[in-house]
């Protein structure tokens, strides 16, 4: 494996924290910049530079044959694709087997059992694997709704087949609520989408999303790093993750169940890579497969805290068919507890994208804290690229020492020059349910955190800024 | 010395900065009624409201864009740059900051009021930025593919008479 030449076709934060892995090892890791980034802050990492020329995501991160070229001419042996892009792209994982370039990533085959969701539900099902219960395809009249309801059990929701965005859908608790509502949902459904059919499905009361994250060798031994909680979620994308989840708690037989379900489908598909199994968990602690991603993660950091587990590099050694780090599923052991906030260029308010320059950064962080970033001063975020720049990590001893240290670090983090959630992160932080470890993926919508994001006074917030620019003028 | 924020609407903020340089490095700055304390130690600059306790600023430069609370300002030192918001009706700026998708005319066109001149995409989508005035096409600051930030003057048209 030493001095095998890696291509990272990713950017910003991931392709930092694939290249810190790739150079520990004693690989050479090899970046790529584009056209519309060419000071791109991963390449301080990287040993090599390669020019990927075009400038939209198409052309470029997402171009398999000019990577394709690329791998020929700079002699690449393996190819890293962090999360997003190619990540999870089964035929660009052919491509390169074909080429006989290692895929740092499961094999093809577990991809594309996992990539499309009613596959990977089937899989799931095969495994013994639950899955959410619910009708197969529509259902056409209110008295087998009735019966499937019976069978499912209460509460249930209806649902339209081409529903979204929470219209037409609707909780059931009773043989009562399902006679009320099927025609009106079937009514609603016609009105608003121009399809009556109707769904039935089992109504997860209070969800909970929890994931396990999945670390499996090329030898068939599969390990899962427990569990991590992401409910806080905007725009169904999460913005504070922790492990272990503080909804499972003290509930060992809960934890160890969930997390040997996930092993159970891993080995079901051949998953041979760092992976992370999806679940809904509602308030009656049943637990539900949603989906499986084939890939590193972007909260892959909090269980690497409390694990002790370097988990890029471990997937890196998977893939070169390299021992682990850890011998069996028992050298995993969990220690304290993690947060992750996700720093986003989005307005705190409204939670939309708001791309920009960095005016100003600083950082003064209390002991512990990890910042896996791509920032620095000048640096324009463009509206190309997801608005996340930055994720801070805190493990403490347990969960309430994590939210006290990310908390302070949350202070000490200064950017100026664009809109963050930074003071939508603070409210959460500070928010009793959220201290107490209550909440469910309904938080944003039920607490509704961004009104109380804190409102400076004018002149004294002008004044720093003016103070800061006179202080830099000779 | 004046220092001028401009917001998304081109609306301005004023500031009257007293400024005055103190002892042991420290300047203090007066604005309405706030006084505000600033020092650099060890390279990185530090600020009070009282003089006792201190915190961590950005190095911030003038021309940058600034956020105070939920509003985003460009921020001038001295003066404000005139064709840059002080432009009339023939003047297309970026109201948030987007990459230019394409150009649909060129210098020296004519162009008439509400006529597409190019196309930005912010936000994920795309926007049409028409002509404010009719008149001819004076200067086209962009090409496809920049990024550009909000503020920035993207195009002129030469008006004509009404």
């Amino acid at each position: 494996m030493l001095g095998k030449r890696v291509l990272i076709t990713n950017r910003g934060e991931i392709a930092i924290r694939i290249a810190k892995a790739l150079n520990e090892l004693g690989l050479v890791s090899v970046g790529l910049w584009t056209d519309n980034e060419p000071e791109a802050a991963h390449l301080e990492y990287c040993q090599e530079w390669v020019h990927l020329p075009g400038s939209t995501n198409r052309d470029t991160y997402l171009n398999v044959p000019k990577i394709m070229e690329i791998i020929k001419v700079h002699k690449i042996d393996a190819v890293h694709p962090g999360y997003g892009f190619l990540s999870e792209n089964g035929e660009f994982a052919k491509t390169l087997k074909a080429a006989g370039v290692i895929f740092i990533g499961p094999n093809p085959e577990a991809i594309a059992a996992m990539g499309d969701k009613a596959i990977s539900k089937q899989w799931a099902k095969k495994a013994g694997v639950p899955v959410v219960p619910g009708s197969v395809g529509e259902v056409p009249t209110a008295e087998e709704a009735l019966k499937l309801c019976q069978s499912i059990g209460y509460p249930v929701l209806l649902k339209a087949v081409a529903g979204g965005g929470g219209k037409g859908m609707r909780p059931c608790y009773s043989d009562a609520d399902v006679k009320t509502n099927f025609e009106a949902v079937q009514r609603e459904a016609l009105s608003s989408f121009g399809n009556a059919g109707l769904l039935v499905e089992k109504y997860v009361k209070d969800p909970h999303h929890i994931e396990v994250q999945i670390l499996a060798d090329k030898k068939g031994n599969v390990y899962h790093l427990f569990e991590r909680e992401c409910s806080i979620q905007r725009r169904h994308q999460k913005i504070i993750e922790e492990a272990p989840s503080p909804f499972i708690g003290a509930d060992t037989k809960l934890r160890t169940e969930i997390c040997e379900t996930a092993v159970k489908l891993a080995k079901a598909v051949g998953y041979d890579s760092a992976g992370t199994v999806e679940f809904i968990m509602g308030d009656d602690r049943k637990f539900y497969f949603l989906e499986m991603n084939t890939r590193i993660q972007v909260e892959h950091p909090i269980t690497e805290e409390i694990t002790g587990i370097d988990l890029l590099a471990n997937m890196v050694k998977s893939a070169f068919n390299q021992p682990l780090d850890f011998k069996s599923q028992d050298d995993i052991k969990l220690h304290g507890h993690a947060i992750e906030c996700r720093i986003c260029a989005e307005d705190p308010v409204t939670m939309l994208p708001a791309p920009g320059k960095i005016a100003g950064f600083e950082t003064t962080f209390p002991q512990g804290i990890r910042f896996d970033h791509c920032l620095y001063p000048k640096f324009t975020i463009t509206p190309d690229f997801d608005p996340m720049v930055g994720k801070l990590v805190a493990r403490g001893f347990d969960r309430a020492v994590a939210v006290r240290k990310v908390r302070a670090a949350l202070d000490g983090l200064l950017l100026d020059g664009l809109k963050t959630n930074i003071p939508l992160l603070k409210v959460i932080l500070d928010e009793e349910s959220f201290k107490a470890g209550q909440y469910t993926t309904h938080y944003i919508a039920g607490v509704k955190p961004q009104e109380k994001v804190a409102i400076a006074e004018e002149a004294r917030s002008l004044l720093v800024r003016v103070a800061s620019v006179e202080m830099g003028q000779v | 010395m004046r220092y001028y924020f401009v917001d998304q609407d081109r609306k301005d903020i004023v500031v009257d900065l007293n400024k005055v340089e103190t002892h042991a490095g420290i300047t203090q700055f007066t604005f309405q009624d706030q006084t505000f304390l600033a020092r650099r130690l060890a390279g990185k600059l530090f600020g009070s409201w009282d003089g006792k306790k201190w915190f961590k600023m950005t190095q911030l430069s003038a021309g940058e864009t600034v956020v105070s609370n939920t509003m985003t300002y460009k921020m001038y030192r001295g003066f404000k740059p005139s064709g840059l918001f002080t432009g009339g009706a023939g003047a297309l700026v970026t109201q948030m900051p987007g990459k230019v998708v394409k150009l649909m005319v060129k210098v020296g066109d004519k162009v008439a009021k509400g006529e597409t001149i190019l196309i930005l995409e912010a936000r994920k989508m795309e926007t049409e930025i028409k002509a404010g005035a009719s008149g001819v096409l004076k200067s086209l600051l962009v090409q496809p593919g920049q990024a550009l930030e909000q503020g920035v003057l993207m195009a002129e048209i030469e008006t004509s008479a009404p």
